[in-house]
């Protein structure tokens, strides 16, 4: 691989001061942090899981009403949003990839790139809960749509703004994690010996990806 | 610095190849197309049941490469992968419940299990003199303004129902039958899809009633045997009452009555003026209150059972349209409401009928 600038500052502080650390060295430091992650990746599934389970019941229950309501959600803007993250999940492992051999200038690039897209995904959404607002496709109570006249239909709006909102508050997340690896990688803590917190942050956002992925078929698609 | 440092941890962390990530980064946009694409086809069930599959194709491909499971440790695949698992049980458990049940229904103490004032009969299952008098009265409170004081299915409502209320002297047409049992089991859930209303806010040992009551109005019918008792709840063999006492509701009743968001409104708490007709007051306290609060400002009527328990309860008398004239408030009264737990009065007389009018119009503050 040609790396182009392979930055040699890129030491771990943890594993550095290796009588401070409990781990035998950076390799088992990091498998350590991979693991923590998977596990915490676990309780996000569960997390997303309640809803998915509560989608599924009331799917079940009203199918009827799934299939009228969910034809007022946008395929052409929910699709957009899929495309977008898809590509924001492209650049991430790009990124990663980057700074693995040590191509900081690439990384940086691809995560700016994760962070436009982010905020693509962010425009489009705004623009969409926003029409909702105005159609008064608003969750349970404030239900005040006159065309949609099915009497479950609040209950769909319910899940929909519970479940992507929820999705949402975790594209914020990775962003503002996302923002923070730029920050570290223009200060050059990253490199080939040290990328935990990239690897890591990476699969965060894949994860964002991954709700989606199921989201928009469930949601906009088949209803 | 040690050896350690020299050595880079990439060298045991499989690094995705360029091309790879760009491969399986094209792979989902194309999967994202065909599932859109899909979307637009009407495959009937298998539409969900291919936009999952295509969904979970995309996220074990996003699993494997992006977030490089496939070369990661064995375990950390085990790790996440049985989150998935108990993804299903927890989904596979609650929709076996929810979806094969049988009878969906919410059961809640929504009615006294002893009528007022009166005392348990012992088997309530056995016709007696006293029980079908019991369920004569309470025939021609709430059941002959559709089947007729006869139980020809000629009440005075039964012209405008289809289906047709059922004559109880004939022997056919009946849909669960016309064994006490089975009468029963009609009181208990109603007919669906007919004006036949659940009576579950009667008390068991009523519905037995009129049970035999109605039986009475025709020709002899079958003797229950201990199989239909059984299926009713009763288990003869133990030769005591074992009667099921939660009576149900439907779910959706349940679930329309728990999100009916006029159910915020509340009225204010009135104090009574002395304008207010006594006789109407007296109805409504002894008939009407237990349900629909003092003041008309609603009251619980029942609880659902589970975790946090929920209630049910009626909304305000004031936002209902029933009560902006006479007639229309009448109707409702005397009728009650087919499938909404609210019971018919009709052995109120004309006179309590106005003066409940009234004072319910007082209650909801209109002149
Ligand atoms: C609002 C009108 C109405 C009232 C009040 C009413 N019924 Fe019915 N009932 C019906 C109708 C309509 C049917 C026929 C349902 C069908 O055929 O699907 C019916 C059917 C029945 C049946 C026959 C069920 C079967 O298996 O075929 C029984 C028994 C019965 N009612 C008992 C009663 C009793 C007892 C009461 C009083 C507690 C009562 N009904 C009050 C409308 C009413
Ligand atoms: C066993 C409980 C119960 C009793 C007793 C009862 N109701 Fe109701 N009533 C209900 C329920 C349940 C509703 C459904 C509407 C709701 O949720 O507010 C209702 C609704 C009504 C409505 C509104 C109908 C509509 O279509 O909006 C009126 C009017 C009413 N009741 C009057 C009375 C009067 C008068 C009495 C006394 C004779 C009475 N009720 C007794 C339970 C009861």
């Amino acid at each position: 691989m040609m790396s182009a600038d392979v930055s040699d500052r890129a030491v771990t502080a943890a594993a550095s001061h290796e009588h401070e650390s409990p781990f035998a060295g950076p390799d088992e430091a990091f498998e350590a942090a991979k693991q923590g992650m998977w596990i915490f990746l676990v309780t996000e599934v569960l997390m997303f899981g309640g809803l998915f389970v509560a989608y599924g019941i009331f799917r079940g229950l009203h199918a009827d009403m799934f299939q009228e309501a969910h034809r007022y959600l946008a395929v052409s803007l929910g699709g957009t949003n899929t495309v977008v993250l898809i590509l924001s999940s492209l650049t991430m492992a790009l990124g990663v990839g980057a700074t693995q051999r040590g191509q900081r200038d690439r990384a940086l690039l691809f995560f700016g790139l994760t962070l436009l897209l982010a905020s693509c995904f962010l425009l489009v959404k705004y623009f969409e809960y926003s029409h909702k607002f105005h159609e008064g496709l608003l969750p349970g109570g404030y239900f005040r749509n006159e065309h949609l006249k099915h009497p479950k239909a609040p209950l769909f709006f319910s899940l929909y703004f519970v479940m992507t909102g929820l999705h949402l508050v975790h594209v914020l997340v990775g962003m503002g994690l996302i923002a923070w690896l730029l920050k570290r990688t223009v200060a050059r803590q990253f490199g080939p010996h040290y990328y935990t917190p990239v690897e890591l942050v990476g699969f965060y956002w894949h994860f964002v990806d991954m709700v989606w992925i199921y989201l928009f078929p469930l949601l906009y698609l088949v209803g | 610095m040690d050896t350690k440092e020299t050595e880079p941890a990439a060298r045991h962390h499989h690094i995705l190849p360029t091309f790879t990530t760009v491969l399986v980064g094209l792979s989902l946009l194309v999967l994202t197309g065909v599932t859109i694409l899909l979307g637009g086809v009407e495959l009937g069930r298998l539409n969900f049941a291919v936009a999952v599959l295509i969904a979970s194709v995309k996220a074990l491909l996003v699993a494997l490469f992006f977030m490089n499971l496939l070369y990661d440790r064995r375990e950390n695949s085990v790790i996440f992968g049985a989150s998935f698992l108990f993804l299903a049980i927890f989904f596979v458990l609650t929709a076996t419940d929810l979806f094969f049940r049988g009878d969906v229904a919410v059961k809640g103490p929504i009615s006294a299990p002893v009528p007022a004032g009166g005392k348990r009969v012992a088997k309530p299952w056995l016709a007696t003199e006293a029980l079908v008098g019991r369920g004569r009265e309470l025939f021609s409170q709430q059941c002959v303004t559709c089947h007729g004081p006869e139980g020809k299915g000629n009440g005075p409502a039964a012209a405008s129902l289809t289906p047709r209320p059922r004559d109880f002297t004939a022997t056919v047409g009946w849909k669960n039958g016309r064994k006490p049992s089975q009468i029963l089991k009609t009181l208990n859930e109603g007919i669906p899809g007919s004006a036949m209303a659940a009576y579950t806010t009667l008390p068991p040992d009523d519905r037995w009633a009129l049970a035999h009551f109605v039986v009475s109005l025709g020709p002899a019918a079958e003797k229950d045997s201990p199989e239909d008792l059984l299926k009713v709840g009763v288990d003869v063999a133990k030769g005591e009452a074992v009667i099921r006492e939660a009576p149900s509701i439907p779910i959706e009743l349940a679930m329309r009555r728990l999100t009916r968001p006029e159910l915020k409104a509340r009225t204010k708490a009135r104090t009574p003026s002395p304008t207010q007709t006594p006789e109407g007051a007296r109805v409504y306290q002894a008939r009407c209150e237990r349900c629909h609060g003092p003041e008309g400002e609603g009251a619980i009527v029942g609880a659902l059972g589970g975790v946090p328990r929920m209630l049910l309860r009626t909304g305000p008398l004031s936002i209902s349209k029933a009560i902006e004239n006479e007639s229309a408030f009448s109707e409702v009264v005397v009728r009650g409401l087919t499938g909404e737990l609210m019971p018919g009065a009709a052995d109120l007389s004309e006179r309590e009928l106005r003066g409940l009018y009234r004072h319910v119009q007082e209650l909801s503050g209109r002149p």
